[in-house]
Formats: C-alpha cells, sequence, structure tokens
C-alpha cells in the first residue's frame, strides 16, 4: 500500500530530453539556468539528468492532443479546432492580446504572433478545397509553460511543393526547401515562402520550433543553422508544429 | 498621399485579408496624382506577416515602385516583414 503513488522514475540525458521536446541542448541548459525547467538531478560527473515523465509532462497536453489528431484523427476539444481562416484569426488576435500582457514577452510577441500566423496560414491556403479528410486546424497556446501548437490533417508540405517542384521526392527534401529556398514568382501560386519567415524569426530570437510532416522532423532554435531534420518513427499526413518560447 | 495601414487592421496576417484590403484600397489609389508618392505608415500595427504582406504590398511595389515609400518602423514583425519581402521581389523597398 505505501507503494501506491509512488512512480518509477526514468532517467534520461540531457540529449534525449532536447529529442523528446523538440529544442536544442543549449535551449534546455539555457532553461535549467533561468529556471524554468531543471534537470531533477546531476550525475557524479556532473551532467544534467532528467525524468522522462517530467519532459513529457513539460510538453503538456496541448501537443499531446495535437499528436494524437495528426496521426489518428481522434477527438480534439472544440476550443483547440479552427474549422475556417476565420476562426484562426480571431483565436490568434486573442492570443495577441494575451502575450501582449505580458511584460517580459513586450519586444518578440509580435513575432511570436506572425511565426504562429504563418503557420497556421499556410495549412489553409494550401489545402483550402483539397483538405484530404477533416478540414480546418489545431491551434492552442499555454501562455503559463510558453508553448503555442498548430496542426492539420491536410496534404502535408510534400505534396503541396509537389506542384510547384515536381523532382522532390522525399518529405525531408520538401521540409528543407520550405524553410531554406525562397522561391520567388512562382506559378501557379505565388505563396509558400511563409516558412523562410518562421526560420529567420526563430534563429534571431529565444524561441524554439519542433515542426513534423510526413516522416521528416525539423527542430531549430535560436543562433542554429542546421535545420536538425530526422525521421520521425511515427508518421502522419498533414503538419505538426510546437513552438516554445 | 500617407495612408495609414491600421485602417485596415491591426493585426495584419492572411493573405485572404492582405487580398480584400488590397482590393479595398484600390478606389483610394485612383486618386494619387501623376508622380505623387504612396507613403504607407505602419503605426498603430501590432502584427504584421508576410502573407498579408506579399498580397498588399508586393503588387504596390510593382506599380509604383520608388514612389511607393515605406514610414520607418521600430515593430520587429514588420521589419522582418519587409526584409523577406524585398528577397522574393528581389527590389529593396524605399524607406523614410
Amino acid at each position: 500500500m505505501l507503494l501506491c503513488g509512488y512512480m518509477a522514475q526514468e532517467l534520461i540525458t540531457i540529449s534525449e530530453a532536447a529529442q523528446i521536446l523538440g529544442v536544442s541542448v543549449d535551449t534546455l541548459r539555457r532553461w535549467d539556468k533561468t529556471g524554468k525547467l531543471n534537470p531533477i538531478k546531476t550525475s557524479e560527473a556532473g551532467y544534467r539528468l532528467y525524468d522522462r515523465s517530467q519532459i513529457e509532462l513539460y510538453l503538456n497536453d496541448l501537443f499531446v492532443f495535437a499528436k494524437e489528431w495528426v496521426l489518428k484523427d481522434s477527438e480534439i476539444p472544440s476550443k483547440f479546432y479552427c474549422s475556417n481562416s476565420a476562426a484562426f484569426q480571431t483565436k490568434l488576435t486573442q492570443m495577441q492580446d494575451l502575450l501582449m500582457g505580458v511584460a517580459e514577452l513586450s519586444s518578440t510577441f509580435p513575432l511570436l504572433v506572425a511565426v504562429a500566423g504563418e503557420i497556421g496560414n499556410n495549412s489553409f491556403d494550401h489545402n483550402l478545397g483539397s483538405w484530404p479528410d477533416t478540414p480546418g486546424i489545431f491551434f492552442a497556446y499555454d501562455v503559463h509553460k510558453r508553448t503555442i501548437v498548430l496542426a492539420d490533417r491536410g496534404l502535408g508540405v510534400l505534396a503541396t511543393l509537389k506542384r510547384v517542384r515536381p523532382e522532390l521526392n522525399t518529405d525531408e527534401q520538401a521540409l528543407k526547401v520550405a524553410f531554406t529556398e525562397i522561391l520567388s514568382g512562382r506559378s501557379p501560386e505565388s505563396r509558400g515562402n511563409g516558412l523562410k519567415f518562421v526560420r529567420k524569426i526563430v534563429s534571431e530570437n529565444p524561441i524554439s520550433l519542433l515542426f513534423q510532416t510526413g516522416d521528416a522532423q525539423l527542430a531549430l532554435a535560436k543562433e542554429e543553422n542546421d535545420l536538425n531534420i530526422k525521421t520521425s518513427s511515427e508518421p502522419f499526413r498533414g503538419c505538426l508544429a510546437l513552438i516554445s518560447f | 498621399m500617407r495612408v495609414e495601414l491600421k485602417k485596415f487592421g491591426t493585426t495584419l496576417i492572411s493573405r485572404q485579408n492582405g487580398r480584400e484590403s488590397f482590393a479595398a484600397f484600390q478606389p483610394q489609389l485612383s486618386a494619387l496624382v501623376e508622380n505623387e508618392n504612396l507613403e504607407l505608415d505602419f503605426e498603430g500595427v501590432i502584427t504584421f506577416s508576410p502573407s498579408w504582406g506579399d498580397e498588399f504590398l508586393s503588387p504596390l511595389l510593382k506599380q509604383y515602385g520608388p514612389r511607393l515609400i515605406l514610414m520607418k518602423t521600430g515593430n520587429p514583425s514588420v521589419k522582418a516583414t519587409l526584409e523577406l519581402l524585398e528577397k522574393i521581389n528581389r527590389v529593396n523597398f524605399k524607406i523614410s
């Protein structure tokens, strides 16, 4: 009976914790210094150790909700769902008003809103009239935990970019083009440069981004030029983004 | 002619809204006389993004070239958006 409330700790390294959270090791070190997220203990050799359940809890339910939705079309709370672009604009403006009131975000909140806006609007712009099943996006934020989560069950970046870059074959290639190549005078559609904007903002500000489409997952953080693209063991068709700030 | 962009909204984010704003702006543009500059003022705009900017500013840049003048602003989302639009259009904005 004494063990009823006991949960065994599963200690993980800072690299493993960073991978789960989709942030860089340097970001986790910074979070430790600022007290945003501290390791559960330090090893004798001085390495930071985290509890896996602590990290998963930190990610919070928002990301879990979104991931389950893109993977399994599971039910999501209606307050996290925007069925159309106008609903998204309304919720985005509400988030803007909330972030505007946070003193330490006074210089960066327009950038956070613009980044979330570009990712969410991309979903609507690229899937309008082509949603494979559930239209609309998942959009939720937690100002206390400093996270914003967006997801869609759309065509995904590869299928969208293939319209103008038919030579692309993998999700990784598509993700790389989407985040790095400026597409000028694209025909028949001019849209598609928003993710370059997202990358620039993240690289210059205390913001990190985890973005997955298909089986390709990217992790961006401040002052990191590498896209850190890896293959995910849980592929899905649309897009999933976690912004931490 | 000086135009305050906040009249189109303070959160200028989506392509759809950018297109609608550009269409709504056309009657005002017809009042612009030959060789008159078109000055756009960002004062009061809270969030600005490349999607809205590409639909509104890019066609104005093509049409008016150096006659399009953007008023200087400290808003980081405006600055970052203008930098990207300059790369996309391969032309620099005239900023005053």
